[in-house]
């Protein structure tokens, strides 16, 4: 999963991201107003936290922007803008969820889960596929009842895959939501955690859950 | 109730009217009254001197006696009617005659006096007129007049009286007629009074509900002044004047508690994520470091927000006391240009002049050194490298003005006017690059507000800013 987060507070942003990359998603930060709205428009990010007062162009000239292009990507203004004013001007103009700075991590943690739940259609935060378990709070997963310990990395992966399951995944777009685009990674570093995710799912009960479409990328199934 | 001005207005109303009819009513009743009295009075007395005229036409002497005749025909004639009497009395009370019609009983004896006395008795219950007339007696024989009853001068006293009962009934029923007039008059020009009183008064109520619905959540909707009256119209426009200059303050301190609690938060969730994050796992030394920087600098930042809230809330305080003492504004913004001058240093920017002028005014050197700091820390933020900033002192009549010019970014024409509000800032991201919660330029407006001085920003973007303090020369300094 792949945050984009526009803030001019440089503490803050970085305290942000360095949070959010321990959970394990990919983390793009953007300072100013006009950084944001080209990251925003075409970096596939997941989800992007705004903030209103920036250099530049502000939060809500962004939002618009790229709702007005066609961007669907679940938008989360944090701002200490906390009049009911600005936040209803704030989702009406197309933001998804409106938080208040200071915000405590753990409920924009909450937040981020459920802005992604939404975007894939999942209603709780347990995710269930042929007794695969992905509890998307605690990051837990378990197969048939079982733990199965994952890095941060194969966990967010198996995390994408399953918000996107049934639908096929091409090496680009995973390592895309997997990696802020800092890196310029190869992507057959994603046939390797491909590869790790299978010993760990896979071995042990025999399921096919992960499948290769040869020439296009991978699918999670039942 | 009875406070309101309606019941006053009406209750006054109601006095008047009262007083007016009554004394209209006592003067008719009694003007009828006179007259229906002076009529019977009238035909008592013709009827009195009508019987004088018959007793000293047939009135002898035998002994010491005067007597008279009074033949029959007389005393029918005039006592004929029932409620018709007459009755003749000696000077000594002794009735002599008496008509027919008095049967049994008598009319009083009459006060003392002399010609005729009317007054009104009652005879067995019944209301009667009577009059007392008085005779000489005049003897028709013998020495004329002479003496009746040993000596005395001669007299008789006639009495005559009629029955007032019907007078009495038709002044009863007139004064009832009155009463009730007055009664009825005094109710319909109560309601009138209510009715005017009522539309009179509607402004005042129109006014006073839309007073009483103007709250600190509602100060924008205003008394309609339209198609009040005059007199209510100034109270309404000076009521509105008042709400006008409330909504103003409520507006300020609603923008200033924004701002500041805006200021607040900014820092204080660095403090908190950084607080937060950092205790969700175990961390190396240097990621606690590091951490507990950010914290340390968002603290700073809140604390010195903190002090300048304070400072400007002091400053615009009712009472500040400024510790006066004479002041040479150059010396002074020389020492705060000295202060400053490792950081324009650093900066790259050169700080010239000023040069010494001679000028003095009466200061709080506390104040004024934290304003000529203000100003020139913004001369040197606001500049580019290599830049400059020009000091200049110059007296003018009543004024010492201190000039600083800077080559700095200056600020767009749409943006001078509001540059002394609090927590405006020209760059709205507030972003913290070049520091400062937009309180300084408030501050250094009211430090001079309260020397009775005066700011001039002259600027544009690119070409840099000036900025002339305007300070009251001290009443002693000697014209330059």
């Amino acid at each position: 999963m792949r945050i984009l987060i526009v803030e001019d507070e440089k503490p803050f942003a970085y305290i942000l991201k360095k949070g959010l990359e321990e959970e394990g998603y990919a983390v793009d930060v953007a300072y100013n107003g006009e950084d944001g709205l080209f990251m925003a428009a075409n970096e596939p990010s997941d989800v992007i936290i705004l903030d209103i007062m920036l250099p530049g162009v502000d939060g809500m000239t962004i939002l618009k922007t790229i709702r007005r292009a066609g961007v669907k990507t679940p938008v989360m203004m944090l701002t200490a803008m906390d009049t009911l004013a600005d936040k209803v001007t704030g989702l009406d103009g197309g933001a998804d969820e409106y938080m208040t700075k200071p915000v405590l991590f753990e409920e924009l943690l909450a937040r981020i889960r459920a802005l992604l739940r939404r975007a894939s259609d999942t209603k709780t935060s347990v995710i269930e596929i042929d007794g695969l378990s992905i509890d998307m709070a605690t990051h837990g997963v378990k197969i048939d009842g079982k733990d199965v310990a994952l890095s941060a990395k194969e966990y967010a992966l198996l995390e994408y895959m399953a918000l996107n399951r049934n639908r096929v995944l091409t090496r680009i777009s995973l390592s895309e939501h997997l990696y802020g685009h800092d890196f310029d990674l190869d992507s057959n570093i994603i046939d390797v955690f491909i590869n790790r995710l299978r010993n760990k799912l896979e071995s042990g009960s025999g399921r096919r859950l992960i499948h290769t479409m040869r020439g296009a990328g991978y699918v999670l199934k039942g | 109730m009875l406070s309101s001005i309606k019941a006053k207005i009406i209750i006054f109303y109601m006095g008047v009217f009262f007083l007016a009819l009554s004394t209209l009513g006592a003067v008719l009743y009694f003007s009828i009254g006179k007259i229906v009295y002076d009529s019977v009075d009238a035909s008592l007395l013709s009827r009195a001197r009508a019987l004088s005229v018959l007793i000293n036409d047939n009135i002898s002497e035998s002994g010491s006696r005067a007597s008279f005749d009074f033949s029959e025909d007389i005393t029918r004639e005039y006592g004929l009617n029932a409620g018709v009497f007459f009755q003749i009395r000696l000077p000594d009370g002794t009735i002599v005659k008496k008509s027919n019609s008095l049967g049994g009983s008598e009319l009083p004896a009459d006060s003392e006096g002399g010609g005729a006395v009317f007054e009104t008795a009652f005879l067995n219950g019944v209301p009667v007129r009577l009059i007392n007339y008085r005779m000489a007696v005049e003897y028709a024989t013998g020495a004329g007049k002479g003496h009746v009853a040993g000596g005395r001068r001669a007299g008789l006293i006639v009495q005559c009286a009629e029955e007032i009962r019907g007078q009495l009934k038709l002044l009863r029923s007139y004064r009832i007629i009155l009463v009730g007039s007055i009664v009825f008059i005094m109710f319909a020009s109560a309601s009138g009074g209510l009715l005017i009183a009522g539309k009179a008064l509607a402004p005042v109520k129109d006014i006073s509900d839309t007073v009483s619905r103007i709250s600190e959540a509602n100060l924008s909707e205003r008394i309609k002044t339209e198609g009040i009256p005059g007199e209510l119209a100034a109270l309404a426009s000076s009521f509105n004047r008042t709400f006008d200059s409330l909504d103003m303050l409520f507006r300020r301190q609603k923008q200033f508690a924004a701002d500041a609690s805006h200021e607040l938060k900014v820092p204080l969730s660095v403090i908190l994520s950084h607080s937060e994050i950092m205790l969700r796992r175990e961390r190396t030394s240097a990621e606690y470091r590091e951490a507990f920087k950010a914290v340390m600098e968002a603290a700073k930042m809140m604390s010195e927000t903190v002090s300048k809230l304070l400072a400007s809330a002091r400053l615009s305080g009712e009472r500040t006391e400024l510790r006066l003492e004479d002041i040479n504004p150059a010396d002074l913004v020389c020492e705060a240009a000295g202060l400053l001058g490792p950081v324009a240093g650093r900066a790259g920017i050169r700080i010239n002049g000023p040069e010494r002028v001679a000028g003095r005014i009466r200061g709080d050197r506390a104040m004024l050194m934290e304003l000529f700091f203000n100003l020139l820390d913004n001369s040197i933020k606001y500049n580019v490298s290599g830049g400059t900033v020009d000091i200049s002192v110059r007296n003018e009549t009543d004024f010492v003005v201190t000039e600083i010019k800077d080559t700095g970014i200056g600020i767009p024409e749409n943006d001078l006017g509001r540059v002394f509000d609090r927590f405006y800032r020209v760059d709205k991201s507030r972003s913290r690059d070049t520091g400062g919660a937009g309180l300084g330029l408030s501050i250094c407006d009211l430090i001079v507000k309260l020397h009775g001085g005066r700011i001039d920003i002259k600027s544009a973007p690119g070409s840099g800013t000036a900025v002339s303090v305007y300070l009251k020369r001290a009443p002693d300094d000697a014209e330059a």
